[in-house]
């Protein structure tokens, strides 16, 4: 009955939630959401899934029911803490990828000495204000959204979105970041990263980062995006892999920057190491060019100069 | 907590009342239950129960007396015994009443014995019963407390309803009856009058009918069982007629006559005449009220409409920790929304995330008169008054391979549809076992089924149900077998 009024009045089921037995969305739902005007499929040719596709996410199996979970541990074992929309964007929208999306991963290390020695030399020479205050300070993210985003400039083909009738092929490198917030994550986004200068880049992020902890983005500002970055380096991490943000088509995945044992002209060094990971969604972009992607990434950061011309 | 204070307190021990306790105590609340007269309510001891218990009876007599039919002989005449028919049915209402106190125990709620009334927010004072009680009772069950002061942090009012009278036409217990003593009778009329067609006085002509008495029904609205569908009405009143009933609608007993061990009913119809009937006994279906009377309801300003304590969705009335269910919380009264109804409120009482509201519309109702019938959802007249655009089947049983099997190839089964949106608005039948057949289009309107669902559902064959599928088709155009 839902659906055949949700398909009756254009409604996209995913946008309704619903207050049935099990959350399942039954007429009142819908007519409330008639009510609100919530849920209107999406008519424009924007990036998101098509329209199409959501009632068979709506449909897709859920997992075990929340009595079923329950019944696995002690009543007064736990809290149970409502979900907020947040939470329930992101179950959604990843679930949605790992069941829509055959993910595919390429892994490889970039040595960081030259990286760091070229940021510590900018920010040294950064201009300051009256105060004393630097106009950047750039971090190693900074540097990695910036050579992600040249990386796809130099190979196109995986600057990508995935539709069900066409390849959607991107003019520029807009590169979400994830921003771990309280009670979940967020991923703003640097547009068109590869046109802009490092300075502007790191402020641009400090001040996504900011807005973002405090939940005050714009909607326009964490939708959409090409690609995306996770750094956990700060957390100490070595390596893993991200799950892909639809409508991008790749996402990677950046471990903590360590002194590691390299082998240089056949005799054992000491280089700070950092491991990315690149997850592809494999509709579109396939292990070899994934692997190109990686290479052109790993030649931005080792030659860090040449993000500068 | 001392032992006479509770969580819950539930007045009455209806189908209402006492399926509340039980979901109460498995809520993990400590749950009291105060009863006057009988546990199980009028359902058990005086309703729902013992009348299909009776209606039973006539069913084997009305089997018996068809024998030939399937080609059976049976030698001499087949006779109804009122002591041991009315013996039964008693059995079968005692059996129940006793599964009810073990119920009780079993989910360890007090059963607290005597008249209740609420003497101040969160109290209750019991009593003695200050009503006579009906006889033949069965016996007080073990272990129950006596009368005190009670009190609860909930209470829930499931008092239950009683007859309605009609001034003049007051029920004496001898020539005018209730279905107190239709229930009971200790010898079989010749003849009766039933006032009122709803399901009670269907049911109770229908049972006397078959036992070979002489009955005329009489009727102010225009159909029998007028909250039924106006075709299945007649349907069921052909029928009815055909087994020697008379039924007279438009008619209203103005004025009842008593003789020494008969009534004479002088019954107005539509055009103005007057006939008069004369017969044994009358018995009064005109309806039930509430019983809101004796409680201490007004003194806490509890809100009243029509005999019935005002609710809102979830039981709870005007009064904070007050609540009604059951028929003293209005209609419909039947036994199936008052336990639904109870299940609701001490539910939401308890906090319970997603506790709705009860739909109405999707209550069924069922009436086990030969032939019996049951609904559930709008009316086909309803739903055009509703402003729908609707589409109607029909499936008769004369075109299903069981029912002619059965020999009960009278009755029929109509469905209705929204016609744009294949929303099933409602389900309406007549005929033989169509009580038990209704529920599988109640589930289908809760799950908010369409005809497109419906018609991918495979029912049995042969069965009755096959029928339901057919309806639905032929809602469509597309019956098969028809
Ligand atoms: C002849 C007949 C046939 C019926 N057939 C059907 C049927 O087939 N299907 C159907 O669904 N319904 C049927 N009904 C209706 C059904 O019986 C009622 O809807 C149902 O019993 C209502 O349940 P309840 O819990 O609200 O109240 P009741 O069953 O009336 O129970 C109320 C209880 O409260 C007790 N009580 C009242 N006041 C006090 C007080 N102050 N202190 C302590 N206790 C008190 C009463 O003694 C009673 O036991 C029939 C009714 C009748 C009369």
């Amino acid at each position: 009955m839902a659906r055949r009024l949700a398909k009756l009045n254009g409604l996209d089921l995913a946008q309704i939630s619903g207050t049935g037995p099990h959350g399942r969305i039954v007429k009142k739902d819908i007519e409330a959401a008639l009510e609100k005007g919530v849920g209107k499929a999406a008519t424009s040719a924007s990036a998101s899934a098509p329209a199409s596709a959501a009632p068979a996410a709506a449909a897709a199996p859920s997992g075990m029911s929340s009595d079923q979970v329950l019944k696995l541990f002690d009543d007064d074992s736990y809290e149970l803490v409502p979900h907020d929309g947040m939470r329930k964007t992101i179950a959604k929208r990843l679930t949605e990828s790992k069941q829509t999306i055959p993910h595919f991963y390429v892994s490889v290390d970039c040595e960081l000495d030259a990286l760091l020695a070229l940021r510590s030399q900018l920010n040294g020479a950064a201009p300051t204000d009256k105060d004393g205050k630097p106009a950047y300070k750039l971090s190693v993210n900074d540097m990695t959204i910036k050579a992600l985003a040249l990386a796809l400039r130099d190979v196109p083909d995986a600057n990508v979105s995935w539709t069900d009738d066409n390849m959607v092929k991107h003019k520029h490198a807009d590169v979400g970041v994830a921003v771990s917030i309280p009670g979940g994550l967020i991923t703003p986004i640097v547009r068109q990263a590869e046109m802009k200068p490092l300075s502007v880049i790191s402020n641009e992020m400090k001040d996504l980062g900011k807005r973002a902890k405090e939940r005050k983005l714009k909607p326009e500002e964490y939708q959409g995006g090409t690609t995306a970055v996770s750094n956990m380096g700060m957390m100490d991490v070595k390596d893993f892999s991200a799950v892909v943000n639809p409508p991008h088509a790749t996402i990677l995945a950046v471990g903590a920057g360590e002194q590691r044992p390299v082998v240089k002209d056949g005799a054992l060094a000491i280089a700070t190491v950092m491991t990315v990971t690149l997850s592809t969604d494999h509709r579109c972009v396939d292990g070899a060019l994934g692997a190109e992607l990686l290479a052109a990434f790993k030649g931005y950061i080792q030659n860090p100069m040449s993000m500068l011309v | 907590m001392a032992d006479t204070a509770y969580d819950v307190i539930i007045i009455g021990s209806g189908p209402g009342g006492y399926v509340t306790a039980i979901r109460s105590a498995q809520l993990g609340l400590k749950t009291a239950i105060v009863e006057r007269e009988h546990l199980g309510g009028i359902c058990l001891n005086w309703g729902c129960i013992p009348t299909k218990a009776l209606l039973r009876s006539a069913e084997m007599m009305d089997h018996a007396n068809h024998a030939k039919h399937y080609g059976l002989k049976l030698e001499g005449k087949m006779s109804a015994d009122v002591k041991d028919v009315v013996a039964r049915s008693r059995g079968v209402s005692a059996r129940l009443n006793g599964g009810v106190g073990f119920l009780m125990k079993k989910n360890k709620i007090d059963v607290i014995w005597g008249e209740a009334k609420l003497t101040k927010p969160g109290e209750v004072v019991v009593g003695k019963s200050t009503k006579p009680a009906v006889e033949p009772q069965h016996p007080v069950p073990k272990g129950v407390k006596g009368e005190g002061t009670y009190t609860a942090k909930h209470i829930i009012v499931a008092t239950g309803a009683r007859p309605r009278a009609l001034p003049g036409i007051e029920p004496d217990g001898k020539l005018i009856w209730t279905y107190f003593e239709a229930m009971k009778p200790d010898f079989m009329p010749k003849s009766l009058v039933v006032m009122g067609s709803g399901a009670i006085g269907i049911e109770f002509a229908s049972f006397y009918r078959s036992m070979g008495v002489d009955v005329t029904v009489v009727e102010v609205m225009k159909n029998v069982m007028p909250v039924e569908d106006a075709e299945i009405s007649g349907i069921a009143r052909k029928a009815l007629e055909k087994r020697g009933m008379k039924i007279l609608t438009e008619a209203k007993v103005a004025k009842v006559e008593k003789g020494a061990n008969s009534i004479t009913a002088h019954v107005e119809t539509k055009d103005g005449k007057v006939q008069t009937i004369t017969a044994d006994r009358l018995i009064s279906a005109v309806g039930v009220v509430g019983n809101i009377e004796n409680l201490g309801l007004e003194a806490l300003g509890v809100k009243t409409d029509h005999g019935c304590v005002m609710i809102d969705g979830y039981g709870k009335t005007n009064v904070p920790g007050l609540y009604a269910i059951g028929d003293v919380a209005g209609p419909p009264m039947l036994a199936h929304k008052a336990e639904h109804e109870g299940v609701v409120c001490i539910e939401k009482i308890a906090g319970l995330p997603n506790v709705h509201p009860m739909d109405k519309g999707k209550i069924p109702g069922c009436t086990y008169c030969n032939p019996q019938v049951a609904s559930v959802g709008l009316t086909e007249a309803a739903a055009k008054e509703a402003g729908r655009d609707i589409r109607v089947g029909r499936f008769s049983f004369g075109a299903n391979g069981k029912a002619i099997a059965l020999g009960e190839d009278n009755g029929l089964i109509k469905t209705i549809f929204d016609k744009k949106t294949g929303e099933l608005l409602g389900a309406h039948m007549v005929g033989t076992e169509v009580t038990e057949l209704i529920q599988g289009f109640v589930v289908a309107m809760n799950l908010e089924t369409t005809e497109e669902d419906l018609m991918h559902t495979i029912f049995p064959h042969p069965t009755l149900s096959e029928m339901m599928k057919e309806s639905v088709l032929d809602a469509y155009g597309r019956a098969l077998n028809a």
